[in-house]
């Protein structure tokens, strides 16, 4: 004779009973709907994030005029915040070489209509960075490359539009950078070699050659 | 709406395999428990869905929900309850070695078949409480009795189980 433990040892036998997994899943669906598959980003939190990056996406390549423009500028007016004192010179500088690759691809296309706002935007951010090199009144290497970095593309945007994108009144970046080397290196201890150069720099800068001035003295710098 | 689906959504994973448990074992046929437990979640979710009346136990009416539909199942085909123990076959994990399965499944279709030959509330008592694993006061509300009477009726239920089991 069986005991009652055994009896119900064999009842529970029929857990084993279930259905199939298959059967429970559509059987959930066909009653609840289709649940959407688990995509973080289609949660209404993740959208707005999701929105964010999007707009983000599309402001980096927006040029001066478009809608995303503004979104663009305010990222980067929003990087300068973050950025030590002494290196804001430097990153001015990129934002106008930025300004004016921006206002080159706007010549190239003749897109009149974003041509005005993105003069403007060139002139505004070359004086930005020129106010900064003043501000800070040192240059170094990187400086010296990205302002004939900027100067190389100010020169070819001016002779495609034949306008000035110095705005009046304020300095060349260039002249100053080049003023600030020459000082600097007035100031150091120099070998014949490089006293001559820096001789025939200040000459480049008496006849406003200032991006020569420049490429001159880099030299004595490696 | 979303908020309601999610809720149910959780109770549905929660009860599904034991609705379909209980009634396979008064059905004895994969597909019609298939069927009426789909079709117990589908009524549930309705009342659910509308709160009005408010479900106040979910379990308790889910199990009458399957109960009813098994009761119309059984009216509908002018079939009777206790059901013959060559139709349909029990369900177990078929990842199991063959000869373990057939073991499994002779054992345990004598266990189905010995339960089904008890009256319902014996067959639900045992369901309830050793296999669903409900606390006592639950099988009792169940079953619309109190406690020590529902005691006294799993007591009875397992005895006259194994009276059943001796003979098949």
């Amino acid at each position: 004779m069986m005991t009652e433990k055994e009896v119900i040892e064999k009842i529970r036998l029929l857990k084993q009973i279930k259905p199939e997994k298959k059967w429970v899943f559509l059987t959930k669906e066909r009653i609840l709907g289709k649940e959407p598959i688990f995509f973080p980003f289609l949660k209404p939190a993740f959208a707005g994030l999701l929105f964010i990056l999007i707009l983000f996406g599309l402001s980096f390549t927006s040029l001066p005029g478009e809608p995303f423009y503004l979104i663009k500028k305010l990222v980067e007016r929003g990087q300068t915040v973050f950025v030590p004192e002494e290196e804001r010179p430097k990153l001015e500088l990129e934002l106008a070489n930025k300004r004016l690759e921006e206002l080159s691809k706007i010549a190239e296309k003749n897109d009149v209509k974003k041509l005005a706002p993105a003069i403007n935007e060139a002139k505004e951010s070359v004086a930005n960075a020129t106010k900064n090199l003043v501000k800070s009144k040192k240059v170094d290497k990187e400086i010296v490359q990205k302002t004939l970095e900027l100067e190389k593309k100010k020169q070819e945007v001016e002779k495609v539009l034949g306008t000035k994108i110095t705005e009046e009144g304020t300095e060349d970046p260039t002249k100053l950078v080049a003023k600030y080397l020459i000082e600097d290196f007035e100031n150091r201890t120099l070998t014949q070699d490089q006293k001559q150069i820096l001789e025939k720099a200040k000459v480049y800068f008496e006849n406003g050659d200032f991006a020569k001035v420049l490429e001159l003295l880099l030299t004595i710098g490696q | 709406m979303d908020k309601l689906k999610k809720e149910f959504s959780k109770i549905y994973d929660k009860y599904v395999e034991k609705i379909f448990r209980f009634v396979f074992l008064k059905v004895n046929s994969k597909e019609v428990a298939e069927d009426l437990t789909s079709e117990t979640f589908l009524r549930t979710w309705e009342v659910f869905r509308q709160g009005n009346p408010k479900i106040e136990n979910v379990s308790a009416f889910l199990y009458q929900t399957a109960r009813n539909l098994i009761t119309d199942y059984y009216r509908e085909k002018g079939k009777a309850q206790i059901i013959s123990p060559d139709l349909g076959r029990p369900i177990v994990d078929p990842r199991q070695n063959l000869e373990k399965q057939a073991i499994l499944n002779s054992e345990m279709e004598r266990v189905r078949k010995a339960l089904s030959q008890l009256n319902e509330d014996y067959q639900n008592a045992i369901i309830w409480y050793y296999l669903d694993e409900m606390p006592i006061q639950e099988v009792a509300n169940l079953l619309d009795r109190t406690v020590p009477a529902t005691r006294v009726l799993i007591s009875r239920a397992i005895k006259a189980l194994r009276e059943k089991l001796e003979k098949v």
